[in-house]
Formats: C-alpha cells, structure tokens, sequence
C-alpha cells in the first residue's frame, strides 16, 4: 500500500506506472518492459488501473463495463458491433457472481450503491487477466464496513498473485491488508517497510515530519 | 469614485452617438420614410385577413417534404458528423488530424444553411433532393462541432479507465467516450432537427424544395391571404415539433442526466 496526505503524488505515481501521464526523465520499468510514454498509445492490459472515482460508464450495465476488461481480446469489427464470444461473457457473468452482484450484471452503473460499483470496477479489471492492478483511493469515499470489505476482496486478488498497489490516505487501513508499506511526502519516499513491522503512529510520524 | 462614473458616462455617450449614427445610415430616421412605411405595413396586415384556406391541401404537401428534407437532412448530417466529430477529439487523434479536421467543420459552418441549398440547386437541380443536402451540411459543420464538445468534455477517469483496458481507438470511442456523451449527443441531435424545420421551411426560396416555395410565390404575387394560411401552417408545425421533441427529450435525456447526480 503507498500511503500520503493529497497532494504528496500517490496519484502521479500510479498514473506514471500506467503510462497516462507523460515521463518527464529517466524510464519507469513495470513487468520487465518501459511503460509507453506517448499519449495516445495502446495500453498494457496486464496493468489494471481503478481511478478514484472507478471511471464506469454510468448509463451502461453491469456486464457491459465488465467487458471493456475484456476488449483487449477482441477485434475491431467485433468490438464495434458488441459481438462478445460466448465463453467472454461467461467468464464476466462468473466473475460478476464471486464479487457478489451476479444478481445485478443487467442494472445500469448508475442504479447501484457506492460498494457495488467498487465490485464492478474491480471486475472490470480482472477480466484484463492483471499481473498488476493499480487502485487509486478507492476506498476513500466508502462507509468503513465497505471499505473493508473492498480491501478483503483485494487482499485475495493478491494471494492469488495478482501484484496490487493501492494508494490510500487512510494510514489506519493499512494494517490487516498490506504487505508492504510505502509512504510519500511531497514526491519523495519516506518510509518502506513490512506493513508487519510498522505502526499507524509510525506511518503518521513520517509524514508528517 | 468620481473617475468610473465619468468613465461609465463617456461610453454611455460614445455607445449613444455610434448607435444614432447606425439609425441614420440604415435610413431609420427618416420621418417621411417610416410614416410612409406603417401605412405600408398596415395595408400588408389587414391583406393578411381572412387567411385564404383553399390553398390548405397544397401546404399540406409542402409541408410534409418540408419535413422530409428535415428528417433526411438532419439524420445525413448526423451520419457524417459523427466520424468527423471523432476525428476531431483530442483525447482520440493527435494534433495533426483533429486541427485539420475542425477546420474542415469551420469552414462548412460558416456558409448558411440558405446558401448551401442554392450550391445544390446548382449540383442536383431544383427540388427537395438540393434541400436535403444543402440542411446535412450545415448540420454536418454544426453537429460536427457540438459532438466533439461533448466527446471531449467526457470524464477524463472514464477515458483512462477505458483505455487502461489496453484498448484501441475505435474500442475507446465505443465504449468508453460515445456511451458517456450519449444523453448530450441525443439532445443535441434533437435541437439540431428542431433548427432545421425551421431551415427547411426557407428552403424554397432558393428553389429547394419544401413549403418555401409557397412563402416566396405568394408575396411576389401580392396574394398575401394565401401566405397568412402557408404562415399559419409553417408556424403551428414548428411549434408542434417544439413540444415533441422537448417530451421525447424529457423522456429519454433527462431521467439518467437526474440519478447521475444523486
């Protein structure tokens, strides 16, 4: 987890490992490769990413933004004309019933509460087959029961070998979830250690000395 | 204090004196010339009635390709719109093809739809065909840029989220940007019929087709009776598809656009 008060570059640094904000110097090596630097270039769907307010297309269904994870699979002509193999949409109809709102895959995203678009963002990224998922905040506008319970379902996401990196200001979700601990002040690291091994005091302590 | 209420009195003065200028040289101040005009007016008003209702099955006629012309034309200039709005989206295409291609939709904008119907009278000969092209490509050059607007005022977490899928261009703007804009790109396509009955209407004085052509016959024949029926007519069609297109705007835009914000 890669915690830091606003402003300290969480987002940035997320952003970077994806390749949405241009690098200024140097390369940022993710999965052995440089990540893309160009602004309009294909991404890798290797790397899933769930921004801060999860980016769902609100007026489409469940399943349908379940299956953009999946369009990286599938050619032009037909991705243009929605013809979505039999097997892709299983494989999103099963994903969609383990986070618990198989019930919902034909509701608009825009009909459902706060915990279960968190469901369908997270789904979305799993249809893109992760080595990395990368989510920003996305917890931070949850009620605390919610919360954790997103952060559970992250956590076994990642004891299936799926690498997470969740960005957070919330020193307090840390422990119980993460493996490892980085802080961020102003740009700069300033802490790195086993979540094991350090306390909320310490988290707070580094940054904000 | 003092100083901007002397400012804000000189350029009471200067807006004054250029207005009064304006008034003369378009000859409004001339007192023989406007008395002579309302009693003018007033002979042309009271030829208006009775409105002569014989001609009401010819209008009918016109009327209805008045609406033709509409329809095709908005639904064509819609159709061509759309790949060139896409074209046109920075979040899709580099500098190199999205400033070509808004210049394209500028330069098509800035002829009138009037003038576009007189270039396809010339092309296709007179008739509605010429009306219904010259009405898709002035909505073309105007729908062409409000698309882009909306594409580009789409969600920036939404274009990222699409595109962090690993997607490519076309997957981007199906599934990420036009789904998004969907409610804007539909009433604007509404707005933009709504426009062109009204465009339409005028056609005929061009030769284009349409009820037109009935407005421009009557007046240069003085039967100004028959032109208060053609006025009637165009205005309570206009006025009827106002309030339609604003109950099919109700029922389609706006119940989404109020749970987004809840």
């Amino acid at each position: 987890m890669l915690v830091g008060a606003s402003g300290s570059g969480k987002t940035t640094l997320l952003k970077l490992a994806k390749g949405l904000v241009p690098i200024q110097r140097g390369t940022f090596r993710l999965l052995g490769d440089p990540v893309p630097n160009a602004a309009r270039a294909r991404l890798d769907h290797r790397v899933a990413y769930i921004p801060q307010q999860l980016g769902l297309v609100r007026s489409r269904s469940v399943l349908e933004n379940t299956l953009v994870g999946a369009l990286w699979r599938l050619g032009v002509v037909p991705s243009f004309f929605g013809w979505f193999p039999g097997d892709m949409m299983d494989l999103a109809h099963q994903r969609l019933r383990s986070l618990g709102i198989g019930h919902k895959a034909m509701e608009r995203v825009q009909s459902l509460s706060g915990g279960e678009r968190q469901r369908v963002a997270i789904a979305r990224a799993l249809m893109q087959e992760p080595r990395v998922l990368l989510a920003d905040e996305s917890t931070s506008q949850l009620d605390p029961v919610t919360a954790r319970e997103i952060l559970g379902i992250m956590r076994g996401i990642a004891d299936e070998g799926v690498t997470l990196l969740i960005a957070t200001h919330q020193v307090e979700l840390v422990g119980g979830y993460a493996d490892r601990v980085v802080a961020l002040r102003a740009g700069e690291k300033v802490l790195e250690a086993n979540a094991a091994d350090v306390t909320e005091d310490d988290m707070t302590a580094a940054l904000s000395s | 204090m003092s100083g901007t209420f002397e400012r804000s009195r000189l350029f009471s003065v200067i807006i004054l004196g250029v207005f009064l200028w304006a008034l003369a040289s378009v000859g409004l101040l001339d007192a023989e010339r406007l008395g002579r005009g309302t009693l003018n007016l007033g002979v042309f008003l009271s030829a208006l009635f009775p409105p002569d209702l014989s001609v009401l099955p010819n209008l009918g006629r016109a009327l209805v390709e008045t609406l033709q012309i509409a329809i095709v034309g908005t639904l064509l200039g819609f159709i061509l719109a759309v790949p060139m709005a896409l074209a046109a989206t920075r979040a899709l295409f580099p500098p190199m093809v999205t400033v070509p291609t808004r210049l394209i939709l500028s330069a098509v904008r800035t002829i009138p739809s009037l003038l576009w119907g007189i270039i396809f009278v010339v092309a296709v000969g007179l008739g509605a065909a010429a009306g219904a092209l010259g009405v898709a490509l002035y909505s073309l050059g105007y729908l062409g840029k409000l698309l882009y607007e909306a594409f580009e005022g789409v969600d920036t977490e939404v274009v990222e989220a699409v595109r962090s899928a690993g997607v490519g261009r076309l997957q981007l703007a199906r599934y990420g940007i036009i789904p998004e804009a969907g409610n804007v790109v539909l009433s604007q396509l509404l707005f933009m019929f709504e426009y062109n009955v009204r465009a339409s209407s005028i056609m005929g004085l061009v030769g284009a087709g349409g009820i037109g052509f009935y407005l421009l016959g009557y007046i240069q024949m003085l039967q100004y009776s028959r032109l208060m029926t053609a006025l009637l007519v165009t205005l309570a069609a206009v006025v009827l598809i106002d309030y339609a297109s604003s109950l099919v705007r109700r029922v389609l835009v706006l119940p989404s656009e109020v749970q987004a914000v809840a």
